[in-house]
């Protein structure tokens, strides 16, 4: 099992699936709002759906949609189940709080080169973890 | 006698709270104010805010096609709880244009929700401005001054140009902000965040709104960090407020920027060293006209279908409009060919009063008000309707900001993306 130490981090504990984003992610800019899946032409997620997962993006993106986003996704049934970011922006946060999404920032080793879509990983924000097993090289 | 205990939540995470703020926290002034702070102590302490600064503005933004029914529901239970702006708010651009144009449909359905949600606004006290662009038209905060303002654009303009001191505050933020008449002081609200980190050496001739979009993605693109402040020196003239509007709009897309210093323009930088507080730049990077050159080159347009140019992203001001005016007059928008201009009603009603409107609508452009183009309700349908492939604009932030409903986007200058909509040739 890693160990991923955080710099912040809010929300409650949860365990699922990760996706994992090359690049920068905006709900706006990369998403299909109304079916979960990541529609812009050429995003390295192009074609998977968020649902029920961890997103892990390196950056935010943009723009002040994902202020509303993340509660409308939650309504809608195809909310993941949290956001961990590399960097992020306020409007990440916000939103997330609205939506009662656990939020995370700054991992202290490089997770996109750790952590593969699909592998389970679990968030404790209280303690600014993430763990998962990792995969054999 | 009552011997139920009431249970309240006092957590105040990281902040410090004045006695006002807690009677607010212990719901002296309503449920709403109540859930308001209880929402900014959760923001403010993820970024560790030591405290609140009082805000003298608020800028909302919120439409049905983002909001969706469960924001329009949040809406409402603010309603219900009596919420009040205690501060002058405006609201941003919306997503229904109320134009009769059959290219353009969007849902009734949606249409009446978001007349809903403008009705709720004016209950609540705030302006429905419908304006992406309030810093040219509505309020135009002063050095130091602190807002809560909810479009990227609007932040960036305000931080940079105004000096004055704003978060992205996005969503329910911008909300509890108007509500609680303060916001948590972290990011750009404080001193340290303000100091230019990364040189921009621009020895670019910046001579078209295009420029400077293109600009802000050549150096936003490649540093996505929304702590990350520009400083640009060199150009070696006062730029326009639209100018540094399409500056802002780009960089806030690209990098997620909310400031950037100009040398000698902006009001935090009168030199390269008070614009980077004393520090040494971080990195460097020289801006030539080839390099602007370069990106509209790396653009590619996409064989079949109808194609369609936008002025959009931001909302268009009034000497955008007389310039636009200038350019169509005694010239029509090519068979096949649409063209689309957006602004705020304030704009539109002045432009109109004084013939802009009538030129370009005589020239075939539809002129859509209180909206901007990639936030329209149904748009991703709108272009399948079309058969709309390739989106032209003079807009960097748009040709970004829309992508998630596949258009095949290229930035050109006003003058081409002219000609591209009369001719209907790509170029």
């Amino acid at each position: 099992m890693t160990t991923i130490h955080v710099k912040r981090a809010w929300g409650k504990p949860v365990r699922a699936q990760a996706l994992v984003m090359r690049e920068g992610f905006s709900p706006r800019y990369d998403l299909d709002r109304w079916n979960g899946v990541i529609s812009r032409i050429g995003h390295s997620a192009e074609g998977e759906s968020i649902r029920d997962r961890v997103l892990i993006i390196p950056t935010s993106k943009g723009g002040v949609a994902g202020g509303w986003a993340f509660f409308d996704l939650l309504n809608k049934g195809i909310a993941p189940k949290a956001l961990v970011f590399g960097k992020l922006n306020p409007v990440m946060v916000q939103g997330a709080v609205l939506a009662g999404l656990p939020i995370m920032e700054g991992w202290d080793q490089d997770l996109l080169a750790l952590v593969r879509t699909g592998d389970e990983v679990h968030l404790d924000p209280s303690a600014r973890t993430l763990r998962f097993t990792p995969n054999p090289p | 006698m009552n011997d139920t205990i009431e249970v309240v939540d006092l957590h105040t995470g990281t902040l410090q709270l004045t006695p006002e703020e807690h009677a607010m926290l212990r719901g002296d002034k309503g449920p709403a104010v109540q859930e308001a702070i209880r929402f900014q102590i959760e923001v403010g302490s993820f970024f560790g805010a030591r405290r609140f600064v009082p805000i003298t503005h608020a800028h909302v933004m919120g439409d049905i096609e983002v909001m969706g029914d469960g924001g329009l529901q949040h809406l409402r239970s603010m309603g219900d709880q009596h919420a009040r702006c205690v501060v002058p708010t405006s609201s941003n651009a919306q997503c229904m244009h109320f134009h009769d144009d059959a290219r353009l449909r969007q849902d009734v359905d949606e249409g009446a929700k978001e007349r809903e949600i403008l009705a709720r606004y004016k209950t609540m006290r705030i302006a429905p401005t419908d304006s992406c662009i309030p810093y040219q038209q509505v309020y135009q905060p002063k050095l130091g001054e602190h807002v809560a303002w909810g479009d990227t654009g609007t932040v960036i303009y305000a931080n940079s140009v105004l000096g004055a001191r704003t978060n992205f505050e996005a969503g329910k933020a911008s909300f509890a902000a108007a509500l609680t008449g303060r916001t948590p002081a972290y990011g750009f609200h404080l001193d340290e965040a303000r100091a230019g980190s990364l040189l921009v050496d621009l020895r670019a001739p910046m001579r078209d709104p295009a420029d400077w979009g293109a600009l802000g993605k050549l150096v936003g693109h490649p540093h996505q960090d929304y702590f990350a402040v520009p400083v640009f020196d060199g150009l070696g003239r006062m730029p326009s407020s639209d100018e540094l509007k399409h500056l802002g709009a780009s960089l806030a897309s690209y990098g997620s920027m909310a400031m950037f210093h100009m040398v000698g323009v902006t009001p935090e930088a009168k030199t390269r060293e008070a614009a980077f507080q004393g520090r040494a730049p971080r990195e460097t990077m020289v801006i030539t006209g080839a390099d602007i050159q370069a990106v509209y080159d790396s653009y590619r347009y996409v064989e079949g279908g109808a194609n369609i140019v936008v002025f959009s992203g931001p909302q268009l001001s009034l000497f955008e409009m007389q310039d636009l005016a200038e350019r169509f007059e005694g010239r029509r928008v090519a068979p096949g060919m649409a063209a689309v201009v957006t602004t705020n009603h304030m704009v539109h009603s002045d432009a109109k009063r004084l013939g802009y409107v009538d030129t370009l609508e005589k020239a075939g452009v539809t002129i859509l008000q209180g909206v901007c183009f990639y936030i329209l309700q149904r748009l991703s349908q709108i272009r399948e309707e079309n058969g709309w492939t390739n989106l032209i604009s003079n807009s960097g932030k748009l040709v970004n900001t829309i992508t998630a409903h596949r258009f095949n986007t290229v930035l050109r200058r006003t003058d081409d993306c002219v000609d591209i909509a009369c001719t209907g040739t790509l170029a």
